[in-house]
């Protein structure tokens, strides 16, 4: 008869007992799956949605504009990057690289008759925008087109709460004022196209978008701001920037590669958030598990201790009794964890199909479906914490069953 | 049943050698304010292949005595030599395994482990012993056979009666054959023709297989049966009677 035996069958001697533990280990197992469902799709949503937001997975821009790692939203200012189509072109000759687009990004003043408001303006390609799945959220018009619009045809997307604060809408003809590389005032007429959402109330007061030939046209010059590239698969990230890295390394004027991460910071704030209150749950969880498991085993061997003394007084060793004990709050962890495991994945399921909207995030502008992405670690690890649970959980018993004297157990009754 | 079998009796007591010496053993026991003595200075010698009755009325030590005897606690003072080895001396280690391999306990309350069938019971000290399987197998089967178990093997102690499961405790108590077997009121929880039978099959086991035994009982039925009987009152040995016995009072 194996310990493990002895501790299956003593788990089976009260059933109630045995089955309101192995409920609550379920229930533990359950709450860590979804909330760490919910934090990776959360983080993979976030992620995401910043990459095809616009700035892919990285970009190039010339050294001197990165002093910090800024994204380049929030450096504005002349485009100084130049002759760049033949590297644009070597980028996209690279494996897992969709395309490579040119930005320029630049601060300006929007006028329609008497209204005015300060803009920032990102001019880009649509065409490769689209090769790099980059969305653009339209709320009313239609889209930039893909070829470089003829002087005089320019086209501009508006940020909904932009548009509003101007009264334009889809068709108006507004002035965008910009400055030129050689520092004089100029003019360009843009016709409203469409109206787009960034997610981001902030955001959408201030930006624009425009074809890359608008805003050279505007600015007077062929230099871009930066190149961003988008590539088939985020995880390949960190490979495609080594490899770059190593293609511009030595080139004049100095080309900075920054990944999506370092472009936005505010990812690394939500997921150290996120990240703590998963920590904080997970605390909450450990310790109602420990401490509900641990009272179940303590009186599970309270009412065995002359057992506990038998064992003993026939040669039982003490180590051999608390691997009985620990053995115990082992099956009660794996059963539970199990059990849980597959509730889990039929809520994660129910959950993910019932479509549930969650009201729009402080800051954004619409609402996002709930969702739980698990992964097949997710199930081993929840196991193996609930192991760890009741292997802490069975640490009191434990001790108090090897610290018995054994003419006092026998005498127990 | 069978014909009473009669307990070894050491055909030269004063030259076997002994299993056990006992001398001044004192044991206390502190219950609330109260501090008990259960045992004030008993001495006792017992050989090797003896059948021994330790009788006296409840709370006279007997148990107690048989803690100290069966290494289960220890004394305040005094010591226990077993086949000449202090057992205050012992390691933890060396405890375990004097527990596991020199003697054997039958319990008034059997004592059985509930989860275990009797089979699986009688086979546990082989298992913590490491054992291989086949010599557990062959040794389980032949000490269940020996307390006429053979047929009831396979059902739980709840499945059995209480003469069945003394058996079965009897049985475990003997699987790894050991030097001693100290049984605590053996028949006390049975009916007086169980008691018997479980008696008769003690000192059967006596006598066939050589094992020493010693027996604490208040039972007058068990008390007839034993060659030799030291009757204890308030923690002392008040007299040593019949074969083998010892001077008055225990003392060699």
């Amino acid at each position: 008869m194996k310990f493990a035996v002895i501790a299956l069958r003593n788990l089976a001697r009260n059933r109630r007992r045995t089955l309101l533990s192995l409920l609550i280990v379920a229930a533990g197992t359950i709450g860590t799956l979804l909330t760490a469902g919910f934090i990776r799709f959360s983080f993979e949503g976030l992620r995401e949605a910043i990459i095809h937001g616009g700035i892919g997975q990285l970009e190039v821009v010339p050294r001197s504009d990165v002093a910090g790692g800024e994204s380049s939203a929030e450096r504005p200012g002349i485009p100084g990057m130049q002759d760049w189509q033949e590297l644009r072109n070597g980028i996209e000759a690279m494996p897992h690289v969709l395309a490579a687009g040119a930005i320029v990004q630049f601060t300006g003043m929007l006028s329609k008759g008497e209204r005015s408001a300060a803009v920032i303006a990102v001019a880009n390609e649509p065409g490769r925008e689209r090769r790099m799945r980059f969305e653009v959220k339209l709320r009313g018009g239609t889209g930039l087109p893909d070829a470089p619009p003829s002087d005089g045809e320019d086209a501009i997307l508006l940020g909904t709460v932009l548009a509003r604060s101007l009264g334009a809408e889809a068709g108006d003809l507004l002035t965008l004022l910009g400055i030129t590389t050689d520092g004089t005032l100029n003019a360009l007429d843009l016709r409203v196209a469409g109206l787009i959402t960034t997610g981001l109330q902030d955001l959408d007061s201030r930006i624009v978008k425009m074809h890359l030939a608008s805003a050279q046209r505007l600015l007077g010059t062929q230099n871009i701001t930066s190149l961003v590239i988008g590539l088939d698969d985020t995880a390949r990230t960190p490979e495609v920037q080594a490899e770059l890295d190593r293609r511009l390394r030595g080139r004049e004027p100095s080309l900075a590669i920054v990944d999506w991460k370092t472009r936005a910071p505010f990812y690394g704030q939500v997921e150290s958030l996120y990240l703590g209150i998963f920590w904080f749950l997970g605390s909450v969880i450990f310790v109602l598990v420990c401490l509900s498991t641990s009272n179940t085993l303590m009186m599970s061997v309270m009412e065995r201790v002359r057992e506990i003394g038998t064992l003993l007084a026939i040669g039982t060793s003490r180590a051999q009794v608390a691997a009985i004990i620990l053995l115990e709050a082992l099956w009660l962890g794996l059963l539970g964890a199990l059990a849980g495991d597959l509730l889990g994945i039929a809520l994660v399921a129910a959950i993910n199909g019932l479509g549930i909207q969650m009201p729009p995030p402080p800051g954004a502008t619409g609402g996002i479906e709930l969702r739980l992405a698990t992964a097949p670690g997710d199930f081993a690890a929840t196991v193996a914490l609930m192991l760890v649970i009741l292997g802490i959980a069975a640490a009191v018993p434990v001790g108090m069953s090897v610290r018995l004297r054994i003419a006092d157990a026998l005498r127990h009754v | 049943m069978s014909e009473p079998h009669a307990p070894r009796r050491p055909l030269d007591p004063e030259s076997a050698p002994p299993i056990f010496e006992a001398s001044g053993l004192r044991k206390r026991y502190r219950l609330g304010a109260f501090t008990i003595e259960a045992l004030r200075g008993v001495d006792l010698v017992v050989t090797r292949g003896e059948f021994v009755v330790v009788a006296g009325p409840s709370g006279c030590g007997k148990t107690t005595l048989f803690n100290l005897l069966g290494a289960l606690d220890g004394p305040d003072s005094g010591s226990v030599l077993f086949e000449g080895s202090d057992l205050g001396r012992q390691t933890s280690g060396e405890r375990t395994l004097f527990l596991r391999r020199k003697v054997g306990f039958v319990f008034q309350s059997f004592n059985l482990i509930p989860v275990l069938t009797a089979y699986e019971n009688v086979e546990y000290p082989l298992r913590i012993d490491g054992l291989g399987r086949a010599e557990r197998r062959r040794r389980t089967e032949e000490a269940l056979a020996s307390v006429g178990l053979a047929g009831r093997m396979h059902q739980r102690p709840d499945q059995l009666s209480g003469g069945e499961r003394q058996r079965v405790a009897l049985a475990r108590g003997l699987v790894h054959d050991p030097r001693v077997i100290l049984a605590d009121e053996p028949t006390a929880n049975l009916d007086s023709t169980t008691g018997a039978e479980i008696v008769d099959l003690l000192a059967r086991t006596n006598t066939e297989r050589g094992t020493t035994f010693l027996i604490a009982t208040h039972d007058p039925a068990v008390i007839e049966r034993s060659p030799r009987r030291i009757r204890l009152l308030d923690g002392r040995v008040i007299a040593d009677e019949g074969a083998g016995a010892r001077r008055p009072g225990g003392v060699r």
